[in-house]
């Protein structure tokens, strides 16, 4: 059982909440550099026509119940005809963003880095040579003795619980955990989110939007192939007669003039 | 004193909802617009704050469609000075330029915008109007189709495209175009009744067919619209007497147009009891 260590009082005051401070002010600021900071993303026009056309092949496939058999049976075909099917023939060229090709991409990249990065291992910098020597918290579960190096920085006590942490580790532990905070914050989409903008970057690469066309176009055509037309109007008239048309309030005073 | 003061703050505030009623829901009331946004404008433009230029933008449009161009010129020039070099205030001295009919003018300004930015639809948009307001309906239809093959998804050109078809008696293509806006608003009945009469006008027993169904289609989805009962009736009675069809579809179209005269005496009915009470008023 280790013995229980009592900080002194000053450090929860001049410690603790001075790092949560210093990093929640820091995250509010990277925020609004970052919306500074931000470039134009321009859409080509290529990408914008076919982003409509999938739409359009969508409606086809929900609501092409609602226009004559006739008529849904010509756009399909139009979308989906072996020799010249819009679907099936029009290949996109496919350009994976890689930051050497597509120099916007770069100073994105370079940009994420600066705003998100840099300022990171600044502040953690600045905070383990300012804030050391002593433990700050202690963290609520049992740790390791691996742990130590790591988490107990500058502190070289062999018989201390790894459970200890230095200031550097109180400081990691409030980039992560202040990300709820900032949402209550500034928003949904702020640019203080450090752990969504490192999830992005790994993610970016398998997202990349040129390829996500073609197999986009693959995917309607075979989802389109599957649909059949149900007319929706097929008993339409015996609905409708089967009660009595409900007339109120056609002639009062207030009704705009859109009978006719 | 103090009541008065209130009084017109009252005011102010009234006349700013209005305006931003009639804009959130697309009204066209431009004289009503041109009277209170132009007033809001000289009394009380410190208390607007930001919302002035959207009330400028809309004044200004409003302007347009009652020649008021002094006006139009004043909003134009504020919103010149606070937003230079914005394309959205470009198409706005565009339109006015379309305004004053100096169409070879607008044509130059909406292609600076498109040199800028080839993907704003607006002023494409622009452009085609120009085309229409000149005459030029063959030239606007094939500018609005080359528009629509790349913005396939811009309902207001889809219909903007089938009015041109019906003023050309294309009504094949005009029901393409209502075809696509029927799959994008399926609940919307002005649009299948739209659809049922350019089938109607198209003739012939199968479009007449498919006219009684959209007819029945729209009022299936508004009770209200006399102009699909009407329809309905005289599609069905318009298949009934064809010499072609058979016993049991001229049935079933008598049967039809019945029930349509039951629902069309109703109605005169309901209209003769309100005439009653409002001359009882």
């Amino acid at each position: 059982m280790a013995p229980e260590l009592l900080l002194d009082s000053n450090i929860r005051l001049w410690v603790v909440l001075p790092i949560v401070f210093i990093t929640f002010l820091v995250g509010v600021i990277r925020h609004y550099v970052s919306i500074l900071l931000q470039s134009d993303k321009k859409l080509t026009l290529e990408q914008v026509s076919d982003s409509q056309v999938l739409i359009r092949s969508r409606i086809l496939r929900e609501n092409g119940k609602y226009i004559p058999k006739q008529s849904f049976l010509m756009r399909k075909f139009y979308f989906n005809n072996q020799e010249d099917g819009f679907l099936k023939n029009t290949k996109r060229k496919v350009v994976p963003p890689s930051p050497m090709t597509d120099p916007s991409m770069l100073t994105d990249m370079m940009k994420g880095n600066v705003t998100n990065v840099l300022p990171m291992i600044l502040i953690g910098g600045w905070i383990n040579w300012t804030f050391s020597g002593f433990v700050t918290t202690k963290v609520p579960f049992p740790l390791t003795l691996r742990f130590k190096p790591m988490l107990q920085q500058g502190i070289e006590l062999l018989s201390l619980d790894a459970s200890w942490v230095s200031s550097a580790s109180w400081y990691f532990l409030n980039v992560f955990g202040l990300r709820s905070m900032y949402s209550l914050i500034l928003g949904q989409d702020n640019g203080a989110d450090q752990s969504r903008i490192m999830q992005e970057q790994m993610s970016g690469a398998a997202m990349a939007m040129p390829a996500d066309t073609n197999k986009a176009f693959k995917a309607e055509w075979e989802a389109l192939e599957l649909t059949d037309h149900q007319w929706a109007l097929e008993g339409v008239e015996e609905e409708l007669m089967s009660r009595e048309l409900d007339l109120d309030g056609m002639f009062s005073k207030e009704l705009p003039t859109g009978i006719f | 004193g103090f009541d008065n003061w209130n009084v017109l703050i009252i005011v102010f505030t009234e006349m700013r909802d209005k305006l931003r009623k009639w804009r959130e829901d697309n009204h066209r009331n431009s004289e009503q617009i041109v009277d209170v946004g132009e007033e809001l404008i000289n009394e009380h433009a410190s208390k607007l704050g930001d919302d002035i230029w959207i009330i400028y933008e809309q004044v200004m449009i409003a302007a347009l469609d009652c020649s008021r161009d002094d006006l139009a010129w004043t909003c134009l020039q504020e919103l010149k000075r606070q937003f230079p070099g914005s394309q959205r205030v470009k198409r706005l001295a565009g339109m006015r330029l379309e305004a004053l009919e100096k169409y070879e003018d607008a044509s130059k300004q909406y292609d600076s915008i498109l040199q800028d930015d080839p993907t704003n639809t607006a002023a494409r948009k622009r452009k085609i109007s120009i085309l229409k307001a000149q005459g030029k309906s063959a030239e606007a239809i094939r500018e609005l189709n080359e528009y629509l093959e790349q913005f396939v998804g811009d309902q207001e050109a889809w219909h903007e495209l089938s009015e041109l078809y019906i003023n050309e008696h294309d009504y094949g293509k005009a029901a393409f175009c209502l075809e696509e806006l029927m799959m994008t608003n399926p609940h919307n009945h002005l649009y299948c009744e739209q659809y049922a009469e350019v089938k109607y006008t198209q003739g012939g027993l199968e479009n007449l067919e498919l006219s009684r169904k959209y007819f029945a289609q729209a009022l299936k989805l508004n009770n209200r619209n006399m102009r699909a009962l009407f329809g309905l009736y005289m599609s069905a009675s318009h298949i009934a007497a064809c010499p072609k069809v058979n016993a049991t579809v001229k049935k079933a179209n008598v049967r039809y147009a019945a029930w349509a005269t039951n629902q069309i005496n109703r109605a005169y009915q309901v209209s003769h009891a309100m005439c009653c009470v409002l001359l009882k008023q």
